[in-house]
């Protein structure tokens, strides 16, 4: 067994052994709500207009998921550290709309009656993406470096 | 794919003798998309795909821990195809079991899911377990086959990983993560593995109210190389104004090393991109905000062909009014690469929407004019109309008309029709109420 193997086993069976001995001492915090109990308007939500202190489970200010610009622009940062407060007000369908295996249309197009919506690829992106991706080849590989590329590999084979 | 099927229909079968007052809630589109393809060298084509996109989220099954989530979508194509490939076309974006604790934020999926924890953003068949410790500590583990790759060989049998994480509440939060998939082929075509491995830190800090960092560093240890870092730290002097600075950091021979597309994303060219830039946003008061960004891309390569640097930068104005029932918005942006590196280009946008009880009406705009030729043409252009009829809050029918021009085809005109269904029903027993 080679090094990176044998440091992911351990990785893996400390993990196991983690979460068996803690088996009996999880928190004893409420779980956050299976969904948000009210109806949120459509449009940017501001947590801040009914949750003045830190979120209950996220353990982070209100203010710090209010979906101003910057926060849609990075929302990655706060999915990868926990999703589950996304799932109280968001379908995971949501995120499937630009984030899947295939996406069957662009969402700007799926959500045409929707421009205040922040998408990628708006417009003529087929002419556009050569000179965004040789900018930056990175920013396309998240989305369609593994997955999603079906419509890459019909000229790109 | 057969083992999911079967599982995914003994679980629907089982649902309805499981559930004694069960909560349904969901949603169905249709979109009927009208195009006529005049793409100069190719025969015109009449296309009319038509989509079905459905999303169920089934609560309350046997009791309110345990609920069944899935969504998807299937396509027929009713005149010449839509794409190079078969007449109708479907995917199973997610179906799963979810069981949640009353305490500690605990979790179980079971199912085809989507995870994201740290360096994992996969569709995964499996089963996946999170749950909060005591003193902030939260673990999270998860197990399965990798749902399904686009025209891929190079897709495995088994994908594990997970993450832990320490927060103070309102402090910090760091989190270690890692995965590990098999039969993958990795890396440069000298050194190539058969394995994909990620190990990876993420932070979130806010040592005061004013200021935030939050990012992440991705190591390959497959390769044995850094793949990525990307950080962002937020200033906040008052409420309405926020400053971000932001820098990233990839290196293609370890984050590209397990891409089935190698023709794009090639890790033996060994180029780097850093970037870093500004995003300023002000919010003048709770109708208009403005905002203000500003990013440099350096990409170093052995092929000079490929060695450049670029800016990308503008603004954008956005307003809500009446209530926030009408939007709109104005922004530009230019695009501008070292003439020897890449091409540049202005980018214009403007929209406005009006949402109102019964109605629902867009329109949006967007050009962009390029400083070379691109098949003959420097400039683009897209305009889009839309029109919406609220039958009841839930039941939305619409109609999009958009036209282009490009140079890629002589003239885009679009004609798309889409019908929104809302669904929230509760069965109690044998009765059903709305």
């Amino acid at each position: 067994m080679n090094v990176p193997r044998l440091f992911f086993c351990c990785l893996l069976l400390s993990g196991v052994l983690c979460i068996t001995a803690c088996a009996r001492l999880f928190s004893t915090e409420a779980s956050l709500p299976s969904w948000h109990s009210q109806d949120l308007p459509e449009g940017r939500a501001d947590c801040t207009e009914c949750h003045k202190d830190q979120l209950a489970g996220a353990l982070k200010p209100s203010e710090a998921f209010s979906h101003s610009t910057v926060f849609i622009r990075n929302h990655r940062f706060y999915a990868e550290q926990d999703d589950r407060l996304c799932a109280t007000c968001h379908a995971r369908s949501f995120c499937n709309d630009c984030h899947a295996n295939e996406v069957e249309m662009k969402p700007s197009l799926k959500y045409g009656n929707r421009p205040d919506r922040e998408f990628m690829h708006r417009g003529d992106y087929l002419t556009r993406h050569m000179i965004d991706g040789k900018t930056d080849p990175a920013s396309c590989y998240r989305c369609h470096g593994r997955s999603n590329n079906e419509q890459c590999v019909a000229c790109h084979r | 794919m057969r083992k999911f099927s079967v599982w995914l229909a003994l679980v629907l079968v089982a649902l309805p003798s499981m559930a004694h007052a069960l909560d349904l809630r969901g949603d169905s589109t249709t979109i009927l998309r009208l195009e006529q393809r005049d793409i100069p060298g190719f025969a015109k084509k009449d296309v009319y795909p038509a989509t079905e996109f459905f999303r169920a989220d089934l609560g309350n099954l046997g009791n309110d821990a345990l609920s069944f989530h899935t969504a998807g979508w299937g396509r027929l194509d009713l005149a010449d195809r839509s794409t190079g490939e078969g007449d109708g076309d479907g995917d199973l974006s997610y179906a799963y079991l979810l069981y949640r604790t009353p305490k500690a934020n605990g979790q179980i999926k079971f199912g085809r899911f989507y995870v994201y924890e740290g360096v994992a953003a996969e569709q995964l068949d499996g089963v996946a377990a999170r749950v909060d410790l005591p003193a902030g500590f939260t673990v999270s583990t998860f197990l399965g086959t990798p749902a399904w790759l686009e025209k891929t060989n190079n897709s495995s049998d088994a994908l594990v990983g997970g993450r832990a994480s320490y927060r103070l509440p309102s402090f910090l939060e760091i989190g270690i993560s890692t995965l590990y998939e098999n039969n993958v082929k990795t890396g440069a075509t000298p050194d190539s593995t058969n394995y994909r491995g990620l190990f990876g830190g993420d932070i979130w800090f806010k040592p005061c109210k004013t200021f935030e960092l939050r990012g992440h560093t991705h190591y390959n240890y497959a390769t044995g190389g850094l793949a990525e870092h990307s950080y962002r730290a937020a200033f906040t002097p008052i409420r309405s104004l926020m400053i971000v600075a932001e820098y990233n950091q990839d290196h293609f021979k370890d984050l590209f090393a397990s891409s089935n597309l190698k023709s794009i994303f090639n890790p033996d060219s060994g180029d780097e991109v850093q970037s870093y830039g500004a995003t300023v946003t002000y919010a003048i008061n709770k109708a208009v905000d403005v905002s203000a960004d500003f990013k440099r891309f350096n990409r170093d390569s052995s092929d000079p062909a490929n060695a450049g640097d670029s800016n990308r930068y503008g603004g954008e104005v956005r307003v809500a009014l009446l209530g926030n029932k009408s939007r709109s918005g104005l922004s530009y942006h230019r695009s501008e690469g070292d003439s020897s590196f890449n091409n540049s280009y202005h980018e214009i946008r403007g929209y406005t929407m009006y949402d109102a009880d019964r109605f629902i009406a867009s329109a949006d705009a967007i050009g962009h004019f390029y400083r070379e030729n691109i098949n003959t043409r420097k400039d683009d252009f897209e305009l889009i109309g839309s029109m919406g009829y609220k039958f009841k809050p839930g039941l939305v029918l619409s109609g999009d008309l958009s036209y282009g021009q490009n140079p890629r085809s002589n003239d885009d005109l679009r004609g798309l029709l889409r019908l929104a269904y809302n669904f929230n029903f509760n069965y109690e027993n044998k009765g059903a109420k709305k």
